[in-house]
């Protein structure tokens, strides 16, 4: 074999290793939605939401959305410290505090991209999605946020010049118009039964534009740091948004939510957020190690199977029966993946223009 | 100082004499600088290098075929050189150029 025809095979073996590192993310993403889903029914979360949903105890339920929005705040929270502590232990076994002390040290040049990752991760996207499940349902949260690839990739082309192929692109496309599909036959179901929960529409909305700014935010951040320490300090960043600003804005504002996040302490309460946090956070590390070696666009592309995994994952697991659309669409996602794959990408060295 | 600026840092500063460098050597350096002396810091170093090309900061000017094992034998050694974008990037990262 002569070396050119090496170098194809070498960097065919970096694009795939990051369309792996993609499909891994897919997978732990559509996981998540379970514990995502089941924590809002484990104590104290469900008391928590009767307690300030029905004050009276008369079964009035005024103040629902209040409730379902407080309700939500507390356990994104609980999910970025779970998340944060499953990001320890890896960055522990793979010997990386060093290098994390090092990256946070450079606050102006790299560690701030994180942080502002954090802000659109954390309360925008992560939050929306709670909102959505809590409002809507775990099938549209997961769905509503799949147009983010759209988002990430726009930016990542506009701000930095990201290349982005045809093949690319097309194959976006499809796997987003089969995630819409996916979610069409859901919302069809919901407007029938006259039923429709705008706030978790919004809540969708921020999910999508959220995590769609935080992967091209996060990719010029990645461009100088090793995506297992970038993707911990994000996570710091939200952990400080929530649990210094965010929960205690809640409380002053008349909310007993430090309360129940004492009572959270308790073994099923833990056991799920743990799962919840292990399966977000591992999600998370593939995500960013997509980045750098197959760009935002691509990685954010694959990345969105999830949407298939948490409906197949559902199916499996919570007995959430999907509708035909959700077949079609879930199709659709798969076509789009393996035309972005099956892209001849030998000849693509750099990921960026020069 | 050597060991203090996290790696990809260094990593440009070391390509910012805009001569080429082979990957190899570059490894070797750093596995030195930042006591990576093992296998897995090793791959780690050259996984930076290779992150810092796709994301087109380094651009691979040369390649052979590492024959004699100076590396890991059988596989592809680079020559890299920085590239305009890379020189930008460092120097947000307050390296050589301002």
């Amino acid at each position: 074999m002569d070396i050119r025809e090496l170098k194809k095979l070498e960097n065919k073996r970096k694009m795939n290793k990051g369309y792996m590192w993609a499909l891994f993310c897919a997978i732990l993403w559509g996981i998540w939605y379970i514990p995502g889903t089941i924590i809002w029914a484990v104590p104290p979360f469900d008391a928590m939401w009767i307690t300030i949903a029905d004050p009276t105890g008369a079964e009035l339920y005024e103040n629902a959305t209040a409730a379902t929005l407080v309700v939500a705040v507390l356990i994104s929270a609980f999910n970025a410290l779970t998340v944060i502590i499953a990001l320890l232990v890896w960055n522990g076994v793979l010997g990386k505090f060093g290098e994390m002390k090092r990256t946070l040290k450079e606050f102006h040049p790299c560690s701030k991209w994180f942080f502002l990752a954090s802000i659109f991760g954390g309360p925008i996207a992560i939050l929306g999605s709670f909102i959505a499940i809590g409002f809507v349902g775990a099938g549209f949260a997961a769905v509503a946020a799949l147009l983010y690839p759209v988002i990430g990739s726009i930016l990542a082309y506009y701000w930095y010049g990201e290349k982005i192929s045809k093949r690319a692109a097309l194959g976006i496309f499809v796997i987003i118009a089969g995630g819409l599909t996916i979610f069409v036959g859901g919302a069809i179901a919901e407007i029938q039964a006259g039923d429709i929960a705008w706030i978790g529409y919004i809540g969708g909305l921020m999910a999508a534009l959220g995590w769609g700014i935080e992967g091209a935010i996060a990719g010029k951040g990645l461009d100088i740091a090793e995506p297992d320490v970038g993707i911990t300090l994000r996570f710091l960043g939200e952990n400080l948004i929530w649990w210094i600003i965010l929960v205690p804005a809640v409380a002053l504002a008349g909310y007993p939510i430090f309360e129940y996040a004492i009572a959270a302490f308790n073994p099923l309460s833990i056991m799920v957020l743990g799962f919840a946090g292990i399966t977000f956070g591992y999600c998370y590390v593939c995500w960013y190690k997509s980045f750098p070696l197959v760009g935002v666009g691509r990685g954010q592309g694959i990345g969105n199977l999830y949407g298939l995994c948490a409906v197949i994952f559902m199916y499996l697991f919570l007995a959430q029966v999907p509708a035909w659309t959700v077949l079609v669409g879930g199709a659709l996602c798969v076509l789009g993946s393996f035309v972005m794959i099956s892209e001849e990408t030998g000849e693509l060295e750099s990921l960026r223009g020069e | 100082m050597a060991g203090q600026r996290p790696i990809k840092f260094r990593l440009l500063e070391l390509f910012s004499d805009e001569k080429e460098h082979w990957n190899n050597e570059i490894v070797t350096q750093m596995q030195k600088e930042y006591n990576m002396n093992s296998n897995f810091g090793r791959d780690s170093l050259n996984f930076d290098i290779l992150e810092l090309a796709s994301g087109g900061m380094l651009k691979s000017v040369e390649s052979k075929v590492d024959e004699d094992g100076v590396y890991k034998k059988g596989f592809l050694l680079h020559k890299y050189v920085i590239t305009d974008f890379g020189k930008v990037r460092a120097s947000d990262a307050c390296l050589e150029y301002v």
